[in-house]
Order: structure tokens, then C-alpha cells, then sequence
């Protein structure tokens, strides 16, 4: 007999229930009187305060009009005289919008609007009857969260004007339909047993019969809610297991699908909105990242920030985490992630007196393993991230309470909670969180943070009223409205059940974020070094009475903060944010070298001597590298010290023959694409090649959704055929190097390799120029050695990490691409391989293969991405013994620090074994700061001639000392007296 | 057209996370290539009206502005 699926056509129990529920909505106002005298000015905005209106005078906005504009921000303004009866009376200003926007009335920032609330208090900001608006609305297609489904469909740049209302809220209504949004919720989502749920639904359904939809009445309604109480509150035969602690939040994307110059008004409005629910309600408290967003209240909106600075005093308004922004902890850089916590610390310190012990990260792509000493030594004890936990694609991250313990063995305490950072407060997501709780042995709660975000927002009306409702639902676990630091402290203090992660804090997702955009990250890198070149010289000027210029190289290191800021540096936004990247990256890198200077002689900024092969800029020069002339030289300049370029000269060095070449230290047969058939070390009496190496792969990279972000291993299914459009050739050579050049070919793209051979360099480098106009597309340079080697070290940029090159476990397999910095290498007893780069952060290893990946062509969220020139240069490093032995470190430095002229001569005291990382004036100007990083995990001892300070990376005095031990990946801060 | 098209109207698409193109001119008809959160807009059509009315403010023509919408290939069902 054949099966005949049934489907019921009646109205379900909980049908009727929502259909009523729908109507009883319509009852929330108690009365509402249109403001009809709006008028509206169109404008975009072209900086943070600066606007360019499309119309010279307003024109008046009636419901109905269409408003906005693509990329627009408009101004409203209305004057109203309040209805006589309503003086005195509790009234709200009610506008139903898909925009963002900041509400001034009388002159008084009153609160904020946009998609997910539609009315906000008025009659306690002011007096009077007449009352004059001030409206500032920023459109965006994208509102404030994909995950409010009521938001998804007003999405679009020109909106219709539903009208703005003086209304009277029903707070009877108002409080039963919080009961039902609450209890719907706890019945309909299965996160509870399935009687409680038919108990709610029965007990819904009679409630509701009180209410008379045809005439509905006050007294009705508080009937309903009495009858609730009765008999779903009072039922406390259902028990919840579990604690929540309850933290409001809103997530703040300094830049996404919007530029930074919006991110001012986006932080105001959702400051504003806050700010107000600390005025209604009294227990209420909320957590708000990044100092950079509290300068801009401060700065362009001070009375705000006056009343900001009260909450935070009270304990409500709660600065978390410890850094300038929410930077990407991948490709920054150590000395960057140490100024993030010095500028994000130093600014909540003068400000708010707050040294804040939590770093607060919930949205970043991964966490470097340097990060737990950083941390610890900017006076960061906790440290709370979230999307390795809810976002990994293969395996799942076994601890949302743990320790995390760092490269060098410091341990910061860890929360990644179990459920995403963006919630609405809804019982099943408090119920979920504790269920997908993977610590509940360890006796601490978990995390919840509740408050709309990405574009900031935050906690609404409904999620404090239905978290104060919580306790009634016997069902839910126990839960706790606190602060941030409070749940941290609470939970984590010597709870000695913790487990302990030691390891970096991978993301199995985002992988695609080590090489989207690779202009800003190239730009990135050498950004970095310029800093440390100009802050170094700077110093060494000031020792020679010139003024150090603080301000200018804070306000630069500030830009280049902002810039690191987890949707920028790592590609994933709009092409405008790219725009203004680039336009920052020129100005910081003029305003850098202006800094820099010159000199008649060359300046070895590193505290090693400098030795290996370097490009000197000389128009007369018989190279042209990255579209500059000059030569390449050994330059033999020690420690901090200036020299001059001995330029030796060579004959019959070098030989080549069709695909062959003969250099000193190889004997090399190429393919006619550039890549090696063999490279013969004279030297080690080994072939390095087994595969194909230095061998271009483009491959067809379709992720999905999340184009900018992700990377899939099924990218290397499918690769582009690459022609050769002229096989390799020599093109010439001089006293040190010997030049080849390919031009290979796309259909669409064109791309140029010069490989060079020095005379006395064991590198091998290999410029790239490429015209790139690809979608879709994942270009990486293969090297297959012949090394057997099992593990890949990567640089960190402050020590070395090892990630194993099999795919035994899921976890192996799901590394798959990372993220390295300066360098990566390959090595068996006895030598090995290293590439090493000026700019490219992602790499992938199988076997005895290492991939570096060059670029990527992804459309979403920027359909131009990547298009256009790129010129980089990356070096193949065969070489003896490990990456330590072989100093693969220093050569790193050295290739990325382009050795200029400068005269200045420092002594040798900073020289030694650890990297000088930074030399600066300290923020308060009365020290020279001197930071130290040993990055080969060795121990050993510093002797200095006279005492010094030793710092924390706040610049805290915390000893002093002339001998200081140091141990593996340790970084020291010292502070000399001027 | 093309230069008004790329050099004032996209930026602003931009700034919105769409993507616009100039295809081509034919008399009083426009055609531009949609693409990013363009492409999926569900209410395209104001946005291209408001096109047709810059047009008519900024270079004093009165166009028809055809959009074709080129959704990325995760989108494309």
C-alpha cells in the first residue's frame, strides 16, 4: 500500500498562537501622532565629519518619499510642537527605518535607531513642548545583522519614509509581549523538554482567549499576563541544569561593508543606544571594545563622551579589551600586536584610569602563538575570542575555558564560548551555549554575549526585558547579568581544572585572509620596518639634540593600527576600504621616509652585521628590481653602524647554456617556465629538487560565500593552463648577480618571473611582475624539495613555529594552508630549504612540498580585488644545517630592511643575539625604550654596561637590572634614563 | 555617459558593496553591468531610477537605465 504523507491544513495551536500574537503587536502604542514637517538633505560622506549634499536647500519628506541614496547619509530635521495632554507624560520617538540613525532633539543626543529597534525614550531628554529634531541617518545595504531575519528584507540604498511619531508606549502590552517572544521562543526552538513545551503552548493559547482582538483592553492584557504567571511561571516542575553568565556586547567592525570614516557615527549611535538602556534600566551593563572607537566620541562628540566617561566610572560602560582596534592576530607583526595593547592601554589609562586585564578579540581569523606574552606583559591576564569554536570547518575546538599558553610558556586564561559572539538573548541560545559547553567539569560558567553587531547596534529593549525574565523560566540554566571582567575574574581565578592549550589558536576557516589583497599586506610588512627605521633614527637624532617627533610617529603608528584591523588587513571588505588602506599606506610611507632622512653613508639598522647579497638603489645601477635601477652588493657593515658599498669586481663567475647555469655554488638546469629541473649544490654535493619547484600554479579557488576569507582544499583539483609566451632566457649579468626571465601566460593574465643568481649568495631570487586580471583564482609558486622533512617551521615574527607537513589527523589535514611570516623552511639533518618573503603570509606544505601562495581573485565583498599590477619579489634559500643554524632569521631581516643612507653610528652595545626589535622614546618621553626579542629559542644572558630598567610592554618599570637572563621566544623591554 | 557611469556613479555603488559597469549607449538607453550586493538587491529598481534622475540633474539628459545583474556563482541557483 502505497505511504500517503499527511499534511495538516488546520491552523496548529501555535498558528493561532502567532497570528494573535501579530495583532496584539499592533496594540503597543497607545497612541501616536505623526510628525509631519520633516524635511530631508541628501548627502554622502567624504570624511569622518565632512559631507557633500547633493541639494542645496532641504526638501520636505513626507511618508511615502523615497530616501537615501547609494553610499548616502541623510540629514532630517523636523520641528514639532508637542499635543498639550502629552506634557509631563511618558512618550517615545518611533520611526520605522532599514537606516542607522543618531537622534538630536533640543540640542541633546537622545539616542539612536536603525533596523532592530523602531522607538526609543524621549520625554525624560526634554522640556518643553517644542521640540526641534536633528536626524543623522547612514544607509547601508547590509543592516546591522544578517542574522535578524526581520532585517534581511529592507536591505537596499533608497528606502521609502514610513513616517516619524511622538507616540505613548503601552507598557501593559509591551510586558505581555516580551512574556510570549519569550515563551514562543522556549516552546518552538526543541532546545527544551518537549512536555514544558506543550505546557507553554496550552497556557498561551488561554491566555490569549482573554484578550478580545476586536476591542482590545488594558485589563484584558494584564489578565492574560496574571494568567501567564499563574500558571507557565509558577510551574517550576521543569528543571534547567547550568550556568550562563549573560555579557551585552555589540560587535564593531571598524571597517566591512562600510569605510572607517562611517564607523564614527556607526560607534556613536550604538554608544547612544546603550547608554539609554543604562538609563532605563538600572542593573544593566555593557561591554564596548577598541580605544580607537572611544577617541572618536571623544573627539567629535565630547558631551557624549562626558557621559560616557560617568558610566565607566560607575562600572556599567565597560571597556574591554586591551587594544587600539580588534586588529587580525595573523599578519601583524609582533612589535605591531605590542603597540596595539601600548595605544589601546595607554589611551584607557589617561582617559578612564583603567588598565584593562582582557584582551576581547571574538571575530579574528586565528591567533598567533605569540600572543600569550604579549598579552601577559601589557597587563592582560584574560583572553576571549570566539570563532574557533563556532566557525571551525573540521574539527572541534575542545576548550571554551581554558589556559592558553604561548610560544615562550606564558599562559594567559582563555574563553572562546561555545556559540557565536552576536546573539539576541532568546532562551534556546542561552540553552545552547550550555549545552555545546565543553568545560561544565571545570565549575565555571560559560559565556554568552548578546547584542546585535558588526556594524555595532547592540543589546535592545527585548534582550534586557527578556533577561530579566529569565529566572521565571524554571527550564532555562541559571543565569547572570555581569560585566566582562567580572565573569573573567569570576571564573577563571585559580580554577586549577582548567585545561591547558599550548599552541597556536588556529582558525580552520579564513585561510584565504593570509593572501587576499596582497598589496596592503606587502604594504603591511614594509610599513613595519620603515616604523622601526624611522622610531631607531629618530632616537639617534634625539642623542644629537634634535626633537624626537612623538606625535607624528604615535599618529602614524595609529593609522598603521587602524589598518591592521581584522576586516582590513586581511582583504575581506568593500573595494572603497581598499581605496583608503592604500591612500593611508602612501601617506604613512612619504611621511615615514621623510622621517628616515639620508646620509652620505649607509646605515646598517640591524643590530647584526650585514652581510648578504642586498639591492642597492643607484640609478646607474645595471639591475632593474621592482621598477628601480640599481645593483646588488654584499655589503659587510657592522652592527648599527654606517659604511660604504665595496663593490668587487668579478669576471666569469657565472656561465649559462640554453637551460643551464653555473654559479659558484649551483649548477642549475631550468625548465623553459622557470622552474628548476635540478639544482646541484657544489657546496653540499646535493640536489635540492625532487618535484616540481620554483613551478607557477594557478588554481581554480571557488570557496563560496565567504570568497575574500576562505580557501577550500579542493583547490587543487582544478588548475589554469599556463602557457609560455617567452621561455626562460638569459638577459644578463654583472659582478654579482645573473638574470633570467620568463613571461608566461593566462588567457587573461600575464606574468613575468626574473629569477637571480649571485656570485655569493646562496639565495636565489625570484621577481615577479604580473598582470592579474583573474577571478576565481589562486596563484601559488610550488617547491618541491628533496628534503625529507616532516615539518614546515614557519616564522611568527617573534620566534618559530613547527606544523606538521602529514595529513595523519583531522588536525593536520585541516592545516592545510597557514600563515607564516619573514620565512618558512624545510629541513632534514644536514640542510634544508627556506623561502623567504616581502610580504606574503600564506603558505601550504604536504610531504616534502612547500607552496607559497602569491595571490587570489575573489569578488565578494569586493569584485575588483587583486586586479591590476602586482611586483614582488620572494628568495628560494637552500641551505646547510637547520633555520637556525643557517640564520635563515637574520637573512629574513635583512631582505625585508632595505639598507639606506643614514649617518649615524650607535656602538655595538644593543648587537648580540637578540633581534632589536624597537628602539623609541617611552610614551611619557623620559626613557629610551629598547625592546629585545630572541627568536631562535635559545637561553642566555644580556650584559649591559650600566643598568637598566626593565619594562613591561606598557613601559611599567618592574626591575632594574645590567645582567639580564633571557629565555626562548622571550622578549624583553628596557628602558635606558635620558 | 561611460565616464559619468564609472567615475560618479560607482563609487557610490561601491560604497554600498555593489558594482556597476558601463555596457553600453544606444540612444536613450543605458546598460550597465550589476554586480556584488547590486546584483541581489531585491529593490534594484529604485537605485537605477535614481541614476535616471542624477543623469538628468548632473548632464542634463533624459535616460532609461537597463540594469543586468551578474550574481556571483555561489548566488547564481
Amino acid at each position: 500500500m502505497a505511504h500517503i504523507k499527511v499534511e495538516r491544513r488546520s491552523m496548529r495551536p501555535e498558528e493561532w498562537i502567532k497570528l494573535r500574537f501579530g495583532w496584539l503587536k499592533r496594540e503597543i502604542y497607545s497612541e501616536k501622532h505623526e510628525i509631519d514637517s520633516f524635511v530631508i538633505r541628501e548627502a554622502r560622506q567624504t570624511s569622518e565629519m565632512n559631507f557633500e549634499f547633493y541639494d542645496e536647500q532641504p526638501r520636505p519628506l513626507k511618508k511615502g518619499d523615497m530616501y537615501f541614496t547609494p553610499d548616502g547619509t541623510a540629514f532630517i530635521e523636523a520641528d514639532y510642537e508637542l499635543p498639550e495632554h502629552l506634557v509631563g507624560k511618558k512618550y517615545v520617538f518611533s520611526l520605522k527605518t532599514a537606516a542607522e540613525m543618531i537622534v538630536r532633539v533640543n540640542g541633546r543626543y537622545v539616542g539612536g535607531i536603525d533596523p532592530n529597534r523602531e522607538r526609543m525614550n524621549l520625554s525624560e531628554y526634554v522640556e518643553g513642548r517644542r521640540l526641534h529634531f536633528e536626524i543623522m541617518g547612514y544607509n547601508r545595504s547590509k543592516p546591522d545583522d544578517e542574522r535578524n531575519p526581520e532585517s534581511l528584507s529592507v536591505r537596499g540604498c533608497r528606502q521609502i519614509f514610513e513616517g516619524g511619531y511622538i507616540a505613548v508606549v503601552n507598557e501593559a502590552v509591551t510586558s505581555l509581549v516580551y512574556d510570549i517572544e519569550m515563551l514562543l521562543d522556549a516552546a518552538l526552538s526543541g532546545a527544551f523538554n518537549e512536555d514544558f513545551s506543550q505546557l507553554v503552548i496550552d497556557n498561551l493559547d488561554k491566555a490569549l482567549n482573554l484578550i478580545d482582538f476586536d476591542d482590545v483592553r488594558t485589563e484584558d492584557v494584564r489578565a492574560a499576563s496574571d494568567y501567564i504567571e499563574e500558571n507557565i511561571f509558577s510551574n517550576k516542575d521543569y528543571k534547567g541544569s547550568g550556568r550562563v553568565a549573560l555579557v551585552a556586547h555589540s560587535h564593531l567592525d571598524i571597517a566591512y561593508y562600510w569605510r572607517r570614516i562611517h564607523a564614527v557615527q556607526k560607534n556613536l549611535r550604538t554608544v547612544l543606544i546603550q547608554l539609554r538602556l543604562m538609563d532605563k534600566y538600572p542593573d544593566f551593563k555593557y561591554a564596548h571594545t577598541q580605544a580607537y572607537t572611544y577617541e572618536t566620541v571623544e573627539k567629535y562628540y565630547p558631551e557624549v563622551f562626558e557621559e560616557l566617561k560617568r558610566r565607566i566610572a560607575e562600572g556599567r560602560f565597560e571597556p574591554v579589551g586591551a587594544m587600539y582596534v580588534e586588529p587580525d592576530c595573523n599578519v601583524p607583526s609582533c612589535e605591531s600586536l605590542i603597540r596595539q595593547c601600548l595605544y589601546g592601554q595607554s589611551f584607557f589609562r589617561e582617559k578612564f584610569g583603567l588598565t584593562v586585564d582582557n584582551c576581547w578579540l571574538p571575530d579574528v581569523f586565528g591567533n598567533s602563538w605569540i600572543l600569550p606574552q604579549i598579552l601577559k606583559k601589557s597587563g592582560v591576564d584574560y583572553f576571549v575570542s570566539n570563532k574557533m569554536s563556532t566557525w571551525n570547518d573540521t574539527n572541534r575546538f575542545p576548550h571554551n575555558n581554558f589556559v592558553w599558553r604561548g610560544i615562550d610558556g606564558s599562559e594567559v586564561y582563555a574563553c572562546v564560548p561555545p556559540t557565536h559572539f552576536i546573539s539576541w538573548n532568546m532562551p534556546s541560545q542561552v540553552a545552547d551555549n550550555w549545552e555545546a559547553f565543553q568545560d561544565k567539569g571545570t565549575g565555571s560558567a560559560t559565556l554568552q554575549m548578546f547584542g546585535y553587531g558588526d556594524g555595532g547596534s547592540g543589546a535592545t529593549e527585548e534582550m534586557v526585558e527578556l533577561m530579566h525574565r529569565f529566572e521565571k523560566l524554571s527550564v532555562m540554566p541559571e543565569t547572570e547579568h555581569i560585566t566582562g571582567k567580572e565573569f573573567l575574574h569570576k571564573n577563571f581565578d585559580g580554577n586549577e581544572k582548567l585545561s591547558v592549550w599550548d599552541g597556536e589558536l588556529y582558525l580552520e576557516m579564513h585561510r584565504g585572509t593570509f593572501t587576499t589583497k596582497s598589496n596592503l599586506k606587502a604594504y603591511n610588512r614594509k610599513l613595519e620596518f620603515m616604523l622601526r627605521e624611522a622610531e631607531l633614527r629618530s632616537v639617534l637624532r634625539m642623542k644629537r639634540g634634535v626633537g624626537y617627533p612623538a606625535d607624528k610617529l604615535r599618529e602614524i603608528y595609529k593609522k598603521l593600527m587602524i589598518n591592521q584591523f581584522h576586516d582590513i588587513i586581511p582583504g575581506s571588505h568593500i573595494t572603497p576600504v581598499y581605496r583608503d588602506a592604500m591612500a593611508d599606506y602612501e601617506q604613512m610611507e612619504k611621511e615615514l621616509a621623510e622621517i628616515i632622512g639620508g646620509g652620505e653613508e649607509y646605515f646598517n639598522s640591524l643590530n647584526f652585521e650585514r652581510k648578504a647579497v642586498t639591492f642597492i638603489s643607484d640609478e646607474n645601477g645595471t639591475v632593474v628590481r621592482k621598477g628601480e635601477r640599481g645593483y646588488f652588493a654584499c655589503p659587510d657593515i657592522p652592527a648599527l653602524s654606517c659604511g660604504k658599498i665595496g663593490r668587487e669586481k668579478a669576471d666569469d663567475w657565472f656561465s649559462a647554456n640554453g637551460m643551464k647555469a653555473e654559479t659558484p655554488l649551483y649548477s642549475i638546469e631550468f625548465a623553459p617556465d622557470a622552474s628548476f629541473v635540478s639544482l646541484k649544490d657544489k657546496e653540499l654535493c646535493r640536489e635540492w629538487v625532487k618535484g616540481d619547484f620554483n613551478k607557477l600554479k594557478i588554481y581554480h579557488d571557488t570557496p563560496g560565500n565567504y570568497d575574500a576569507w576562505d580557501i577550500l582544499p579542493n583547490y587543487k583539483d582544478k588548475q589554469e593552463e599556463i602557457r609560455i609566451e617567452k621561455p626562460l632566457e638569459f638577459i644578463g649579468s654583472d659582478d654579482e648577480c645573473a638574470e633570467f626571465s620568463v613571461v608566461l601566460a593566462t588567457a587573461k593574465s600575464r606574468w613575468q618571473m626574473i629569477i637571480r643568481l649571485f656570485r655569493r649568495s646562496r639565495g636565489i631570487e625570484v621577481e615577479n611582475i604580473v598582470d592579474w586580471n583573474e577571478k576565481h583564482r589562486l596563484a601559488k609558486a610550488e617547491f618541491g624539495c628533496n628534503v625529507l622533512s616532516r615539518e614546515l617551521v614557519c616564522d611568527t615574527s617573534a620566534g618559530f613555529i613547527k606544523r606538521e607537513t602529514h595529513r595523519n589527523t583531522s588536525w593536520q589535514q585541516a592545516r592545510f594552508e597557514v600563515c607564516h611570516h619573514k620565512w618558512c623552511d624545510m629541513c632534514e639533518q644536514g640542510g634544508g630549504v627556506a623561502l623567504i618573503n616581502q610580504g606574503k603570509y600564506g603558505v601550504s606544505a604536504e610531504n616534502g612540498t612547500m607552496a607559497l601562495s602569491l595571490l587570489r581573485a575573489t569578488i565578494r565583498p569586493d569584485p575588483t580585488s587583486d586586479i591590476g599590477r602586482h611586483n614582488f619579489c620572494y628568495m628560494i634559500y637552500p641551505h646547510s644545517g637547520n633555520a637556525v643554524d643557517a640564520g635563515i632569521n637574520d637573512l629574513a631581516f635583512e631582505y625585508n630592511v632595505p639598507l639606506e643612507k643614514g649617518g649615524f653610528d650607535c656602538g655595538t652595545e644593543l648587537s648580540g643575539k637578540l633581534w632589536l626589535q624597537a628602539v623609541k622614546l617611552s610614551e611619557n618621553g623620559r626613557m629610551i625604550v629598547v625592546r629585545l626579542s630572541e627568536q631562535n629559542g635559545e637561553r642566555g644572558v644580556i650584559s649591559l654596561t650600566k643598568k637598566a630598567k626593565i619594562l613591561n610592554m606598557l613601559e611599567d618599570e618592574i626591575g632594574q637590572a645590567d645582567e639580564i637572563a633571557y629565555a626562548p621566544f622571550e622578549i624583553i623591554t628596557l628602558g635606558f634614563e635620558l | 555617459m561611460e565616464k559619468y557611469i564609472n567615475e560618479y556613479i560607482r563609487p557610490r555603488l561601491q560604497g554600498d558593496g555593489g558594482e556597476i559597469t558601463f555596457v553600453e549607449e544606444k540612444g536613450d538607453e543605458v546598460t550597465v553591468l550589476l554586480q556584488g550586493e547590486c546584483s541581489k538587491c531585491l529593490i534594484l529598481d529604485r537605485c537605477l531610477k535614481w541614476i535616471e534622475e542624477r543623469t538628468e540633474t548632473d548632464l542634463g539628459r533624459k535616460v532609461r537605465v537597463i540594469g543586468i545583474r551578474k550574481k556571483p556563482y555561489f548566488q547564481d541557483v
